[in-house]
């Protein structure tokens, strides 16, 4: 369903709006717009989070992993980097992944339903979980992955050229770029370009409150509701997790929730049950909090792919625990798939996978019974 | 006191054993365990460094004393066959000042020539060809007495798991070269304490940077006995011309001194043990805590010992001049 963007398009898009063409930006040596280049020939930037510990270290700010890092060597991510004890990012305006997505994809189904997002990702990730989808991109440090060098004007001009009102920085993890992603937000608002973030939400508190006003909507992975899994699989913590949950939801800013179920690992009838149970209680009953399948991938390939059944009870005990918008995703024709109205059980928007078939909300009310259905919907 | 293999540590040792003897013509590898041979050899902080022949002369007598060959061809004869490839891992991450010296890695080449390896299959390398050029290596792969070129993005497609880590490892590792040198530096390094021989395989897979944690133990040791390092492992060479006891990994003038020593084991984890030791006395010396006062003891050392990968204990290090 996603449509890449090849070079030459992007490169287009990129100039176009720029007004002039092959724009090359400060020093000779920074590498045309569009331009595709090995990653460690897009320059550095000096990072936004970190503190001096004397002696040439830094302490990166931006995850709770709080990496003290010397001289010379790379943060936990891959793509933040202690150059004589000046921490920089090396991924600004190194997107290494852009696609034109439904907005379903990422999933987000209270926000312009039928929607695309100019959708990107550089490299890198703060944690490393065994099962990550997009690993190839995610696991590998900024030299070691090409990257098109889109600085944020850029990229929110090709968002707008692609008819696209969003911007969704996705893939790999958005906290390891997140400069990039505040200064996108910034550039994509001039142009009538909203965005949005889906991420893992292992990230600090200052640097989440400074760039959640400039956000539409994140969607967060919560992984499992148990610190093990996160300790063992995930290589992060549960608590700044969550306590980033709360701060999204208190912020107002739209949040979707997805939680990746795994056989034997995070399936448990008691595990779903008490995520639910925290969802509904602490954030609120009208969070949407999609179910989705998993599939072999990664260092995980010794187990199936995640029954239907599985989910089918997941969604149900999350209905029991009273989330209003429980979803099930990666079952495309699954009726977990469909909004339904929380007051009259009217079927709102039904989708087949990422594709809206019908959306009968009018002003974001129910047509039947009038009730307002929270979400982004214009 | 040694603990009892595990079954993952002994899948490890046997697949080692298979991956060892599948190299063609290898005999058993000689010289002794605890053993670390060492030369004199001046340092080259001023840019003046030793002549091919002395280069030759140090790393061969040291390779005598390690193995107790009578001669450091003879040594070379029976740890690489002639029909070997041989790898050869460098770390030049600290520049031009802090990495092993052309000249060393090019005596080395030669011995491994006198030893009947063409120049063809002695691959010397880094992680990547630019630090490698940093630090002074012409990048060839073709002619000349070795070939030289950074491992750059050449990995395998996927990620191979062994006791805590899961990387992707650089294809000359896992399938170009069957035997492979760590040609390392001694010098402190800010989070494993020590990078010498074992820490520089770190340099072979995709993601180091997610192995920093608990003073890179176990990680370091879990790379190191992979089977596509441990079953091909030979030599550690440690060029110690100039060594540095604070402030790594990045070069640090102020923390470095003339140690002027090459040194050379068959054992790896020996040699580290060994530089442990040497940068904790230069530390003594300059009052510096010493790295477990400093709470980066490398710890990855005695994990590594444990693993039965060699002598882990400094005490037990034997120190043999050439």
């Amino acid at each position: 369903m996603s449509s890449e963007l090849d070079r030459r398009r992007l490169l287009g898009l990129a100039c176009a709006g720029l007004g002039t063409c092959l724009l090359r930006r400060g020093a000779a040596a920074e590498p045309v717009v569009g331009a595709t280049v090995p990653g460690d020939e897009i320059p550095a930037r000096e990072a936004s989070w970190y503190r001096s510990l004397g002696e040439r270290r830094v302490e990166c700010q931006l995850c709770p992993r709080a990496c003290q890092v010397a001289d010379a060597e790379t943060g936990g991510c891959g793509v933040r980097e202690n150059r004589r004890g000046v921490y920089h990012t090396l991924v600004w305006g190194a997107a290494c992944a852009v696609h034109v997505d439904p907005i379903e994809k990422k999933p987000f189904f209270h926000v312009l339903p039928g929607q695309r997002a100019l959708s990107y990702a550089t490299a890198g990730c703060n944690v490393e979980c065994k099962f990550c989808q997009n690993w190839e991109i995610s696991q590998f440090r900024a030299e070691q992955v090409k990257a098109v060098y889109l600085p944020p004007e850029a990229l929110a001009k090709a968002a707008r050229q692609a008819g696209a009102p969003l911007l969704s920085a996705t893939y790999s993890e958005p906290v390891v770029f997140w400069e990039y992603v505040r200064d996108a937000a910034v550039a994509g608002r001039r142009l009538g370009v909203r965005s949005t973030v889906v991420s893992n939400g292992y990230i600090q508190e200052k640097p989440l409150r400074e760039v959640l006003p400039l956000l539409t909507a994140v969607k967060v992975d919560l992984k499992a509701f148990r610190e093990k899994f996160y300790r063992d699989l995930v290589r992060g913590e549960l608590g700044p997790v969550l306590k980033a949950l709360e701060i999204i939801r208190g912020a107002g800013v739209w949040l979707e929730i997805v939680v990746l179920l795994i056989p034997t690992l995070n399936d448990s009838e008691a595990e779903v049950r008490d995520l639910a149970r925290w969802v509904a209680g602490t954030l609120g009953h009208e969070v949407p909090v999609h179910f989705t399948r998993f599939h072999p991938t990664y260092r995980l390939t010794n187990l199936p792919a995640t029954p239907v059944a599985t989910l089918d009870r997941a969604w149900a005990i999350a209905r029991a625990e009273g989330l209003q918008f429980a979803y099930v995703g990666n079952v495309p024709g699954h009726a977990g798939e469909k909004t339904v109205c929380p007051g009259c059980g009217e079927v709102l928007i039904e989708r087949v996978g990422f594709r809206v078939l019908s959306n009968r909300l009018r002003d974001g009310t129910c047509p039947s019974c009038g009730r307002a259905v929270p979400g982004v919907w214009a | 006191m040694s603990e009892p293999l595990s079954r993952r540590e002994l899948l490890a040792v046997v697949g080692a054993g298979v991956v060892g003897a599948m190299s063609a013509g290898a005999t058993p590898v000689p010289g002794r365990r605890g053993t670390v041979g060492v030369a004199r050899l001046g340092g080259a902080a001023d840019g003046a460094g030793p002549s091919i022949e002395v280069a030759r002369q140090a790393i061969g007598s040291a390779l005598a004393a390690a193995t107790g060959e009578a001669s450091g061809t003879g040594a070379a004869r029976r740890l690489f066959a002639a029909n070997d490839t041989v790898g050869i891992k460098l770390n030049c991450l600290g520049g031009p000042r802090m990495s092993p010296r052309p000249v060393l890695v090019e005596a080395l080449a030669a011995l491994l020539g006198e030893a009947g390896i063409p120049p063809e299959r002695i691959v010397v390398f880094d992680r990547s060809s630019r630090e490698l050029g940093r630090a002074g290596f012409a990048i060839r792969r073709s002619g000349g007495p070795f070939l030289c070129f950074g491992i750059d993005n050449d990995f395998d497609r996927e990620p191979s798991s062994h006791g805590a880590i899961g990387s992707c490892f650089a294809r000359l590792v896992s399938t170009t070269c069957t035997a492979l040198v760590s040609f390392g530096v001694v010098k402190d390094h800010d989070l494993a304490g020590v990078s010498a021989g074992l820490k520089n395989w770190y340099g072979v897979i995709h993601n180091p940077n997610k192995y920093h944690d608990s003073n890179c133990d176990p990680y370091v040791a879990d790379v190191v006995s992979h089977p596509f390092v441990r079953g091909k492992l030979r030599l550690t060479v440690l060029d110690g011309g100039v060594a540095q006891c604070h402030g790594g990994p990045a070069y640090r003038p102020d923390a470095t001194w003339p140690l002027g020593m090459v040194a050379v084991a068959t054992d790896p984890v020996a040699i580290d043990a060994w530089a442990w030791k040497v940068i904790d006395e230069e530390r003594a010396r300059r009052g510096l805590p010493r790295l477990a006062e400093a709470r980066r003891a490398p710890r990855f050392i005695a994990t590594a010992a444990r693993y039965g990968l060699g002598v882990g204990d400094p005490a037990a290090v034997k120190e043999v001049p050439a």
